[in-house]
């Protein structure tokens, strides 16, 4: 075997984000031992994701059919879109089990200092969506906590008044498991902001 | 009075420097999984780029230190020729309420891209820091008192924020030594309605050479146009603010500015084009 087939798997694997040489070059002599046919199914996922995958024709989730498996869900709440900023964090709030409705994926942020302006997110599918559909009664805003999805926010804010619809943003504040001496004063200001009574659950 | 400690370089063996300095954050670029690269006006070495090392996880130490308009006292640490890794970032205004309003940040942000565009990195410059200080400072105040104000009416609030920003833009031109002479022909001083943005200025029918004239057309520009232009860079900055120009006035001297800016930087403002699209 030559050197060559190694080093191209090493810099194959360093492509990828947070794998560094020796990451790569771990898992490449990692890759080697394993049995051919594990290695042949990880090789299958890989294609098979770049072939299949395509976005969800309602909520630009990533799919493999027209509809993705929550849109295409009868029991998911019609009256809540959830909006967010990629796939990935739509899976995130999945993994709570504790949202039932929908979501709708903007495929960005907006950012006036890159030139990201509306028209390149998917906020007037967003708009169509909510016109047509007739049943949304609220949009929840889970973009980033940060300037561009706080800009965001506040453009879909105002775009949304004119429909009537409720328009809540997700709260801000401390992470659970931190310490409030570690945080910085913004974030304490916004968990301050959004604080809430405590309730007798005796 | 600054503490002098708040401005200091120490240097080892290896020549890695340890900077200490107050930041402007004017922009960031996501580098990796949670990295950033973080632009900064500096007071020390004017606009420098650093590196941070993954201030977008949730428990990360930098906090909301990085977000784009901070004013931060910041510690660095690199060689000289290389991006430094920022250490340690300590808000000391965060200028969160002008995030937080869609139109004062979209507005900060073009005074940022065209300060970036035109400052070239590491020449420090304490009187463009102090200006832009001054300007995030004097906006931060008005949001304050807007929303004091019983005035519902949005568009008003909205226009005077488009006079506002303008003056600040055309006085960071002024400061930048790019501002175009609107008052006046450039060669002969005779006054002039014509501007002529590949020239930087207005010329009379006279000096506007028969090759000047042929390349592109000029801008019309009305008294009002001129007058407020002057005002905006003659008068101290909390009374030109109380101007109350006609919009249009405001909009002509805006395409006047932005047609400067692309001639100046052989593209269009991409801030420009994001405000011409909301």
């Amino acid at each position: 075997m030559s050197n060559g087939i190694v080093e191209n798997l090493i810099n194959a694997l360093m492509k990828l984000p947070g794998i560094g040489r020796k990451t790569a070059q771990r898992l490449s002599f990692y890759i080697m031992g394993m049995p051919a046919d594990e290695v042949k199914s990880i090789a299958g996922a890989l294609l098979e994701i770049k072939e299949k995958a395509r976005f969800c024709r309602l909520c630009f989730n990533i799919t493999e059919d027209e509809l993705c498996a929550i849109c295409s869900d009868p029991a998911r709440d019609k009256s809540s879109i959830c909006v967010v900023e990629e796939p990935s964090n739509l899976i995130v709030i999945e993994r709570t089990k504790t949202y039932k409705g929908l979501y709708h994926v903007l495929l960005g942020a907006l950012s006036p200092i890159d030139g990201i302006t509306p028209e390149k997110l998917k906020i007037n599918e967003l708009l169509e969506r909510i016109k047509t559909g007739g049943e949304v009664a609220e949009v929840i805003i889970a973009t980033n906590p940060n300037t561009k999805g706080e800009t965001t926010a506040q453009y879909l804010s105002q775009v949304l008044k004119p429909l009537g619809i409720k328009t809540t943003r997700i709260a801000q504040g401390l992470p659970i498991g931190g310490d409030i001496e570690f945080a910085d004063e913004v974030t304490i200001a916004k968990a301050l902001e959004g604080r809430k009574e405590m309730t007798d659950n005796n | 009075m600054r503490n002098k400690r708040d401005e200091r370089t120490t240097l080892n063996a290896k020549n890695e420097m340890l900077t200490r300095t107050e930041g402007l954050v004017l922009r960031t670029q996501q580098y990796g999984e949670a990295d950033l690269i973080v632009t900064y006006l500096t007071l020390s070495k004017g606009i420098i780029k650093a590196f941070a090392k993954s201030p977008r996880k949730t428990k990360s130490r930098f906090g909301s230190s990085m977000e784009p308009l901070t004013y931060a006292r910041i510690s660095l640490w690199g060689k000289e020729q290389s991006m430094p890794r920022i250490t340690q970032s300590d808000i000391i205004n965060s200028f969160c309420s002008l995030r937080e309003s869609f139109k004062d940040f979209t507005y900060a942000s073009k005074l940022i891209e065209i300060l970036i565009s035109i400052t070239p990195e590491g020449i420090p410059n304490k009187k463009l820091f102090s200006f832009l200080l001054g300007v995030l400072n004097f906006a931060e105040i008005q949001i304050t008192k807007n929303s004091k104000l019983r005035t519902k009416n949005w568009d008003l609030r909205n226009k005077n924020k488009d006079t506002m920003y303008l003056i600040f833009q055309v006085r960071l031109l002024v400061m930048l030594g790019y501002a175009p002479r609107l008052k006046g022909c450039g060669k002969c001083g005779v006054k002039s309605p014509d501007f002529y943005p590949h020239i930087g200025t207005a010329l009379c029918g006279r000096c506007a050479v028969p090759s000047v004239k042929g390349r592109e057309l000029p801008l019309r520009l009305t008294d009002s146009t001129i007058n407020f232009y002057s005002h905006s860079i003659e008068w101290p900055i909390n009374i030109s603010t109380r101007l109350k120009p006609h919009h249009e006035t405001v909009s002509r001297l805006s395409s006047v500015m932005d047609e400067h800016l692309t001639y100046l930087l052989g593209k269009k403002l991409m801030t420009s084009e994001f405000l011409a699209k909301i």
